[in-house]
């Protein structure tokens, strides 16, 4: 059992390896395709999405894992998602994005993490769990006993569409880079150079964090989880452990989350990337609200950008797709405000 | 190589998060003289690779990338001049 759980530490510091070297934010990846035109990380997002969505079908055909969408409570998912995507863009980071930062010295990041912890925690079981509850609860549809999936609404089995869907997705992508003449990013250096020193490009760190993906699933299965990688449990597992709430231990979200510094402390320091960095009061303060609100929000829409784009989109699951939409909209509606209104003044 | 460019403005976005390094590089460069060279300190990895990823759109020109030690970088850009 120990060891089981423990597996989550060693994908946790495989996982911010990863995240550290292909500077693999979320909140960069969805926020940048309005601020700067640039869809560089989005594109290492999707890759990861459409590896997992086949390896997870795979997996499950073969038994090793069984899929376990999040459920879909439309007015949760819907409001959860807007408010995680504002305070993402406040906080400069998604939950994933905050927790390796932390890693590689960023105050800002930890400040943040402090808010995603607290606020998850107190709409978890705290005082904010009313409106959590209220909109889980007066919202929620299934399909049958399952929580209903972009398949099993038309009654065909997920895994065996899921591995259809990525192919499909896979050549459309290609078909469509190719006719666009897409330029591969140049490489250059030895591999060892390329691996442990320079910023993975989009490509390999998209298929990595897809991979890990599987790996994740399938330790945490043997865990007795049962679900790929997701942050914001991992997190509120260990504040109760802090405050000692009755009952209360560290799962395998714990050890991963944990696992997640590490990786990217020793990524960052084999690249000397490593500094503490302190962004001032103001950001603090400002990162800080941005955490609380994607605490709220993760929990009340069951999902934060890992649990629902990473995790859940490659499972289908209805209520991921709709938690990942509204983290798009909530994030490219901050950054709008904040950025985009401000530079054209 | 560096030694021989002269900058006109010099920016420190260090400690800076996410993306203010860019924002800040950006809009400075905005309200620069087509020549004028922009010198910014940074030591975020990502806006490293991102703010010379996205220069060109903008028209301006990227100079040098300098490795100051560990994070620390120093950018020289010559700005577009859309001012």
């Amino acid at each position: 059992m120990t060891i089981a759980i423990l597996s989550g530490l060693l994908v946790g510091i495989l996982f911010g390896f990863a995240l550290q070297r292909g500077r693999f934010c979320m909140n960069s990846a969805i926020r940048d395709t309005i601020l700067l035109q640039d869809t560089t990380l989005l594109k290492g997002v999707f890759v990861a999405i459409l590896v997992a969505m086949f390896g997870f079908g795979v997996m499950a055909l073969g038994g090793l894992i069984k899929f376990s969408p999040t459920p879909l409570f439309w007015g949760a998912n819907l409001v959860g998602g807007i408010v995680f995507g504002v305070g993402m863009v406040l906080a400069g980071g998604c939950a994933s994005g905050i927790t390796y930062r932390v890693g590689e010295g960023m105050v800002g990041a930890l400040s943040a993490l402090i808010g995603l912890a607290t606020a998850g925690t107190l709409t978890a079981m705290g005082f904010l769990a009313p409106i959590k509850n209220a909109l889980q609860t007066n919202t929620k549809i299934m399909v049958g006993e399952a929580n209903p999936t972009l398949a099993n609404i038309f009654g065909l089995p997920t895994d065996v569409v899921a591995i259809i869907l990525a192919i499909v997705l896979a050549i459309v992508w290609f078909v469509i880079a190719r006719k666009n003449r897409e330029d591969s990013e140049p490489t250059s250096g030895s591999m060892v150079t390329r691996i442990f020193k320079k910023g993975w490009t989009w490509l390999p760190a998209g298929i990595v964090i897809g991979l890990i993906n599987m790996l994740a699933f399938y330790l945490s299965t043997l865990a007795g989880r049962s679900y790929p990688l997701a942050i914001t449990s991992g997190w509120i597992g260990i504040v109760k452990v802090i405050f000692a709430v009755p009952d209360s231990k560290l799962g395998w979200d714990a050890f991963l989350v944990i696992g997640i510094i590490v990786g990217a402390f020793i990524a960052a320091m084999i690249a000397s990337e490593f500094k503490i960095r302190w962004p001032g009061w103001k950001m603090v303060v400002q990162t800080l609200i941005g955490g609380l609100l994607m605490g709220f929000g993760a929990v009340t829409s069951a999902g934060c950008n890992v649990t629902h784009i990473l995790s859940g989109l490659p499972q289908l699951g209805l209520g991921s797709l709709l938690g990942a939409i509204s983290i798009v909209i909530g994030a490219w509606l901050a950054a709008y405000v904040i950025f985009v209104r401000r530079q054209k003044a | 190589m560096t030694e021989t460019v002269k900058t006109t403005k010099s920016l420190d976005v260090c400690g800076k998060i996410c993306p203010y390094p860019d924002m800040d590089t950006m809009t400075t460069l905005k309200k620069m003289n087509k020549g004028e060279i922009l010198e910014v300190l940074l030591d975020y990895p990502l806006s490293v690779e991102r703010i010379p990823r996205n220069l060109k759109k903008q028209g301006h020109r990227l100079i040098s990338v300098e490795q100051l030690g560990g994070p620390n970088h120093r950018l020289l850009i010559e700005a577009h001049g859309l001012k």
